[in-house]
C-alpha cells in the first residue's frame, strides 16, 4: 500500500489518527474532544440557532459560544449515549434546548419592552427547516475542513501537483476542463490526471473520515455517517 | 476552504466512487445501490467484457466469499474480489443485461410465463437454502429477467439488510421462512389481477404471520404451484365442491366429451328402438283390422 494512502495505519480500516469522541472524553480530554467538536459544528450550531430562534448574528453567536461553554462544564459528552441517538442528533437536540431556554430567558428580561426577533433574511428566503440547514451546515464544514487538511498533505508530501489538478477539476464552478486540456496544461500524460484524481479523491474521502472518527462515538457510528454521506 | 453546494454536491459523488487504478476494472456508471454497497458497471481490460463491480464497506467482506458459493443458474457467478486502496472491498460478476422483475412484469407476460419465472427464483432460493444462506432481502428489484429469458436472483442479504416493507417477514429472527414469506409475496406481486384462486392461496399460505403455518420450505411451495398446473389440487386451499368440478371437468375434457358423445348416439338409438317397434305394432294392427 502506498504510504500516503495509510494515514490510518495498515491495519485501519479507515484513518485513525485520531481516537473516537468518546475514547477522547473517557481519557480525560474533553477539552480536545470538544476542540474537535467546535471546529465541525460551529457554524452549523450558530446556523441552527439563527434559523430556529430567528436570532439576529450577534445574539447567535454569544449563544453558541454559550452552549459549547455549557457543554464543557456540564458533562455534555459524559450523558452522549450512543445506542440512543448519533452524536449528531444528540448535539442538535441539546442545542435545541439549550437555546429554548435561553430564548425564553430573553423573552421574560424583555417583557413589557414588546421587542421580539424578527426572522432572518436568510429564513425568509428559504423554506428550509432549521434541521435541514444544520445538516447542510454540517456537510459544509465537514468538506471544508477535510478540504484544508487535504492541501495541506498534499503541501507537505510534494503532491501540490495533484492538489492543482483536482482543485481545477473537482473545485470548479460551472464548466470542468478535460483530461487532456489539464494534461497538455501541466505537461503529462491523461492517465496521469486520471491517477492523480483518483489519488486526491481517495485522500479527501480519507480526511473525510478522519475528521468524522473525532466527532463519532465509534466504528459503527463512524460507518454510518460515512455510508449517509456518499452520493 | 469554503464549498458551493454544487460543488459540495460533486465532491460527495467523487470521494465515494471507487479507486479502480490497480485493478483491471475501468468504471463505467453507476447501477444500483442498496443500503450497504453501490453496483457500477466496468470494463474488465484484460478481458475486453463489461462486468458488474459491486463496491462494499469493509465490514462486508466476507459477501463476496459467501456469493461466490451459490454456484447455480439463478444466481449471479462472481468472476474475482479483492481490496481497494481505501480498504473497501469489491467483487466482480457477470454484467446481467435484461428487465428488473417489475419491470419485466409491465409487459404482461403470461400467466404460464410468470409462474416460470417465480419457479426460477424459488429454485435459487431452495438452493441457497441448502447451503445455509438466506436471502432476507427478496423483492421483484432484487430479481432480473435476462434477454434470453434467464433468470437471476441478486442481493443476496448478507449485508445484515433486513428486508423491505412489503415483502419482510413480521418475523423478529429471519431465517429459511422469512424467505417463504418473501417468495409468497413476490408471487402475489406477480400474479395479475384476476388470478386464479388457488394461487393466491398459495401466496396467502407462504405469507402467514405466523412461520409455522407457512410452507416449511421452498420445494414445499414449488410442488403446490406445480400441482395447480398440472390442474390438480393445491393443499393451501380446501376447494369447494364447484370449483373441484370445474377443475375434473377442465382436467378431463376428452373424456368427457366422449361420454357425452357416447350417451347420445346411446340415446338415439334408443329411441330409434322405440320408434322402430310402434311402427312395428302399427303395420301389425293395420293387417288385423283388414283381415
Amino acid at each position: 500500500m502506498d504510504k500516503d494512502t495509510a494515514i490510518g495505519g495498515p491495519h485501519g480500516r479507515f484513518p485513525s489518527t485520531q481516537v473516537s469522541l468518546l475514547e477522547a472524553a473517557s481519557a480525560g480530554l474533553p477539552g480536545e474532544a470538544l476542540d474537535r467538536v467546535m471546529a465541525l459544528y460551529w457554524k452549523p450550531v450558530y446556523k441552527y440557532i439563527r434559523f430556529r430562534f430567528g436570532k439576529d448574528n450577534e445574539d447567535a453567536k454569544d449563544l453558541t459560544q454559550s452552549f459549547f461553554a455549557a457543554a464543557l462544564q456540564r458533562e455534555f459528552f459524559a450523558r452522549f449515549d450512543p445506542v440512543k441517538a448519533s452524536f449528531r442528533t444528540y448535539l442538535r437536540m441539546a442545542v435545541e434546548r439549550f437555546a429554548a431556554s435561553q430564548h425564553a430567558a430573553a423573552k421574560r428580561q424583555k417583557r413589557g419592552g414588546n421587542v421580539e426577533f424578527g426572522p432572518v433574511e436568510e429564513q425568509a428566503a428559504t423554506a428550509e427547516s432549521p434541521e435541514r440547514v444544520f445538516e447542510r451546515e454540517w456537510q459544509h464544514q465537514l468538506f471544508s475542513l477535510a478540504l484544508d487538511d487535504l492541501r495541506a498533505h498534499c503541501d507537505t508530501s510534494g503532491r501540490q501537483l495533484h492538489f492543482q489538478i483536482f482543485e481545477a477539476y473537482d473545485l470548479a464552478e460551472g464548466g470542468r476542463p478535460s483530461y487532456a486540456a489539464l494534461a497538455a496544461r501541466h505537461s503529462i500524460a491523461e492517465t496521469a490526471v486520471t491517477n492523480h484524481l483518483a489519488w486526491v479523491r481517495r485522500m479527501l474521502r480519507a480526511f473525510v473520515a478522519e475528521r468524522l472518527r473525532g466527532v463519532t462515538s465509534g466504528e459503527q457510528e463512524l460507518r454510518k455517517e460515512m455510508r449517509s454521506l456518499w452520493m | 476552504m469554503d464549498v458551493s453546494d454544487s460543488v459540495l454536491v460533486h465532491l460527495r459523488h467523487v470521494a465515494a466512487l471507487p479507486d479502480l487504478t490497480a485493478t483491471r476494472y475501468e468504471l463505467e456508471s453507476e447501477i444500483g445501490r442498496g443500503g450497504m454497497g453501490v453496483v457500477y458497471a466496468a470494463r474488465d481490460r484484460q478481458l475486453g467484457r463489461r462486468v458488474a463491480l459491486k463496491i462494499l464497506d469493509a465490514a462486508m467482506a466476507g459477501e463476496p466469499q459467501i456469493i461466490a458459493q451459490l454456484e447455480h443458474p439463478a444466481i449471479v457467478p462472481v468472476y474475482e474480489t479483492g481490496t481497494l486502496p481505501d480498504e473497501r472491498v469489491f467483487y466482480a460478476m457477470k454484467l446481467v443485461t435484461g428487465a428488473r422483475l417489475d419491470h419485466y412484469l409491465s409487459g404482461s407476460p403470461s400467466l404460464a410465463e410468470r409462474l416460470r419465472v417465480i419457479r426460477r427464483v424459488g429454485e435459487a432460493l431452495a438452493f441457497a437454502h441448502t447451503q445455509n444462506i438466506i436471502h432476507r432481502d427478496l423483492k421483484p428489484q432484487n430479481v432480473m429477467v435476462g434477454e434470453f429469458g434467464e433468470v437471476y436472483v441478486m442481493d443476496w442479504g448478507v449485508d445484515a439488510i433486513v428486508g423491505t416493507p412489503a415483502f419482510r417477514a413480521p418475523d423478529r429472527r429471519l431465517d429459511r421462512r422469512s424467505d417463504i414469506y418473501a417468495l409468497g409475496a413476490l408471487l402475489q406481486f406477480m400474479l395479475p389481477a384476476a388470478a386464479p384462486l388457488p394461487l393466491s392461496a398459495i401466496a396467502d399460505k407462504a405469507m402467514k404471520a405466523d412461520p409455522g403455518a407457512r410452507y416449511p420450505d421452498v420445494p414445499e411451495l414449488l410442488a403446490d404451484i406445480g400441482r395447480f398446473e398440472e390442474g390438480l389440487a393445491v393443499e393451501a386451499w380446501s376447494e369447494p365442491l364447484w370449483h373441484r368440478l370445474r377443475r375434473f371437468g377442465a382436467r378431463n375434457a376428452a373424456l368427457l366429451w366422449l361420454l357425452t358423445a357416447y350417451a347420445g348416439v346411446k340415446f338415439l338409438l334408443f329411441f330409434c328402438e322405440i320408434f322402430k317397434g310402434i311402427a312395428a305394432d302399427l303395420e301389425t294392427d293395420g293387417e288385423r283390422s283388414q283381415r
